[in-house]
């Protein structure tokens, strides 16, 4: 009955009940569009590594980012394709360039090479041609999201990359890293374009057998190449988000705003709240007298910021789910991971029950004398 | 049966402390309507509300039949409301959002227990019985001030109370309104034998009333029981 009542109530008192609903969506909206673009972000961060397909990287020691690998020998690939634990080993180049726009201007690209005929660590998804395109020496990726940017380029087209003649052999769709446009070629175009000594390459992409006990296999890849850090895959992926996010004071950004946004919604649900239990004071006291204890009149508080949390989360993942729509495919990060949704609708609910805590304390102070006159 | 022993009430407001309630002894009994009336300003709520157990008394002890309800938690004193009063107010005070029934059950489930499998067709017959049929899933605001008062008798008599307290509960309405309420205030008290005790200040509930009793500056005045003396004899006897 108590819950009852509280739904009555919150049905009743339409203004109120809108105005914290407002507060409990605004939490659930700004809140998950926050940390959808920050979770966009941070796989933007670590994209190469997770596409990768491969198990394990070998880098020079002493990375702090997939990014930023000093060179090394190409020969690691061929000590290490010996091992039985190794299905392949292929080698990554990664520089930057700059691509020659239709107009004559240039745009500052990522460039990974990728050994052909394998292409480990390439493009993972085409928006016009495919894998086949690139196997072709001169051929590079450009992405479906960078090709207004980049001048509309079209599949055939040839232009140039640090100043070496390349043809638009692909579209990759949503092929893009935290440091902007990624540009798939072949390993001696990179090193054409980056100008590095032949045989040296950022790192040695390792593919495990699928029989192999994969921590197993990476300890002996580190006992085997002790001069050289030997990375899992999600090791390295973790490393690299680390790195962006402590060092260009996203975290702090992200963080800055999401507090913002929760102490809005906040403020306005225990304002409401507030505001409807006042004008609720004399029904409490009319409880209170025919034989509520506090404790009941606490819980018909409470199962009005319930009902309206739970409401509000509802409808704020719908707006959310169709902001996210909205956004995916375009170029503005948005990702989810599956448990998120979960902890913010909890958090909102904990979030709406703090907010609920002054009207709290008005509605078990309504005094049950106050009722005669 | 309800007995107040020396009851006396002070009020401090800042720091001087006053006096509104002189030691007043009282015993009430099942199957009579009380009336006690007096001018503004005479005690009659403070009274009203120690015997409704929301105000707690300064002296003296009160009990209901032979339990001590003088000092009781907060807790206790909202249980023995629930179980063994009924309520009715100067103005209906019913809850905007529930309908009428809801109202009624109300009284029931407010400590969340589950109302006995009864109790709808209870209320139901209580509401015809009050002239309210029809009314049950309609909205407190869509009555008249006389229908919501007796909607608000409804709500205090659904349990069954022995103790049916009622402040001004005429004075918010129409002649006829009022009529009808204290004829059915009357009929509760004779017919289902309840301790009914009905502060007003109006003389058109008097008639209404098996016992008078006037209050003023916080002494009883003039009490129309004959049995005065009898009445201070139980009250020695029985403590
Ligand atoms: N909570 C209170 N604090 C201080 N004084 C009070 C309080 N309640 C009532 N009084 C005083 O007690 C006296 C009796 O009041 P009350 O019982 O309401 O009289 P009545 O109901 O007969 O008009 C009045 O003088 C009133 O001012
Ligand atoms: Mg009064």
């Amino acid at each position: 009955m108590r819950s009852y009542v509280a739904l009555r109530m919150v049905l009743h008192d339409r203004s109120s009940t809108t105005g914290a609903l407002l507060g409990v969506i605004a939490i659930v909206f700004l809140v998950g569009q926050q940390l959808s673009i920050l979770f966009g972000l941070l796989n933007y961060m670590s994209v190469l590594v997770d596409h990768s397909g491969a198990d394990a990287w070998i880098t020079s020691e002493n990375v702090r980012n997939s990014d930023a690998s000093g060179l090394i020998s190409g020969r690691y690939a061929d000590r290490v394709m010996g091992l039985d634990d190794v299905e392949w080993a292929e080698p990554m180049l990664i520089s930057n360039g700059l691509f020659r726009t239709k107009d004559g201007s240039y745009e500052s690209v990522r460039v990974v090479g990728t050994k052909r005929p394998r292409l480990a660590g390439g493009a993972w998804e085409f928006f016009a041609a495919d894998q086949d395109a690139m196997l072709d020496r001169e051929s590079v990726t450009v992405d479906r999201l960078d090709l207004e940017k980049l001048g509309n380029p079209r599949v055939g087209d040839i232009t140039e990359i640090g100043g070496q003649q390349v043809r638009i052999g692909a579209i990759t769709n949503g092929a893009r890293g935290f440091q902007g446009t990624l540009v798939f070629a072949s390993l001696d175009k990179v090193s054409d374009i980056a100008r590095t000594p032949p045989g040296r390459y950022s790192a040695i992409l390792v593919r495990f057998k699928e029989s192999a006990d994969k921590q197993a296999a990476l300890e002996r890849l580190r006992a085997i190449l002790p001069e050289r850090s030997v990375h899992s895959a999600a090791g390295l992926s973790n490393l690299t988000r680390t790195y962006y996010f402590t060092t260009t004071g996203i975290g702090g950004s992200f963080g800055f705003s999401t507090v913002i946004a929760v102490l809005i919604g906040v403020v306005i649900i225990s304002l409401t709240m507030y505001t409807s239990v006042l004008g609720r004071v004399k029904d409490f006291a009319v409880m209170r007298a025919i034989g509520a204890r506090k404790l009941d009149i606490a819980l018909v508080v409470i199962s009005e910021a319930m009902i309206i949390a739970g409401i509000g989360v509802f409808i704020g993942f719908v707006l959310l789910s169709v902001l996210l729509n909205a956004t995916n495919g375009s170029s503005i990060p948005s990702f989810l991971p599956s448990e998120v949704p979960a902890l913010l609708a909890i958090g909102t609910i904990l979030i709406s029950l703090m907010g609920s805590l002054i009207a709290l304390r008005v509605a078990v102070k309504a005094e049950p004398a106050s009722v005669f006159h | 049966m309800l007995l107040l022993k020396n009851i006396a009430k002070d009020f401090s407001d800042g720091r001087e402390k006053r006096r509104v309630l002189f030691p007043t002894s009282l015993e009430c009994r099942a199957g009579e309507l009380t009336v006690l009336s007096g001018p503004s300003g005479s005690g009659k709520t403070t009274l009203l509300s120690i015997i409704g157990l929301v105000l707690t008394p300064s002296e003296g002890q009160m009990f209901i039949d032979d339990l001590e309800v003088t000092a009781l938690s907060d807790v206790e004193a909202a249980t023995i409301r629930l179980k063994r009063y009924g309520f009715v107010f100067q103005q209906a005070m019913l809850v905007e959002g529930l309908t009428i029934l809801d109202n009624v059950m109300l009284s029931f489930a407010i400590q969340g227990e589950k109302p006995p499998a009864d109790s709808f067709e209870k209320a139901s017959a209580l509401l015809k019985t009050l002239g309210l049929e029809g009314t049950a899933q309609m909205q407190p605001r869509l009555l008249s001030g006389g229908m919501k008062q007796r909607a608000s008798i409804a709500r205090a008599l659904i349990k069954d109370p022995p103790i049916l307290l009622c402040d001004e509960p005429t004075s918010a309405l129409d002649a006829e309104s009022g009529q009808v309420v204290m004829e059915t205030l009357k009929r509760i008290a004779i017919e289902e034998n309840r301790v009914v005790i009905v502060v007003s200040h109006d003389a058109r509930v008097f008639p209404f009333a098996d016992r008078l009793i006037q209050l003023e500056s916080g002494i009883i005045t003039s009490d129309t029981r004959e049995s005065n003396q009898e009445e201070k004899e139980i009250i020695h006897a029985s403590h």
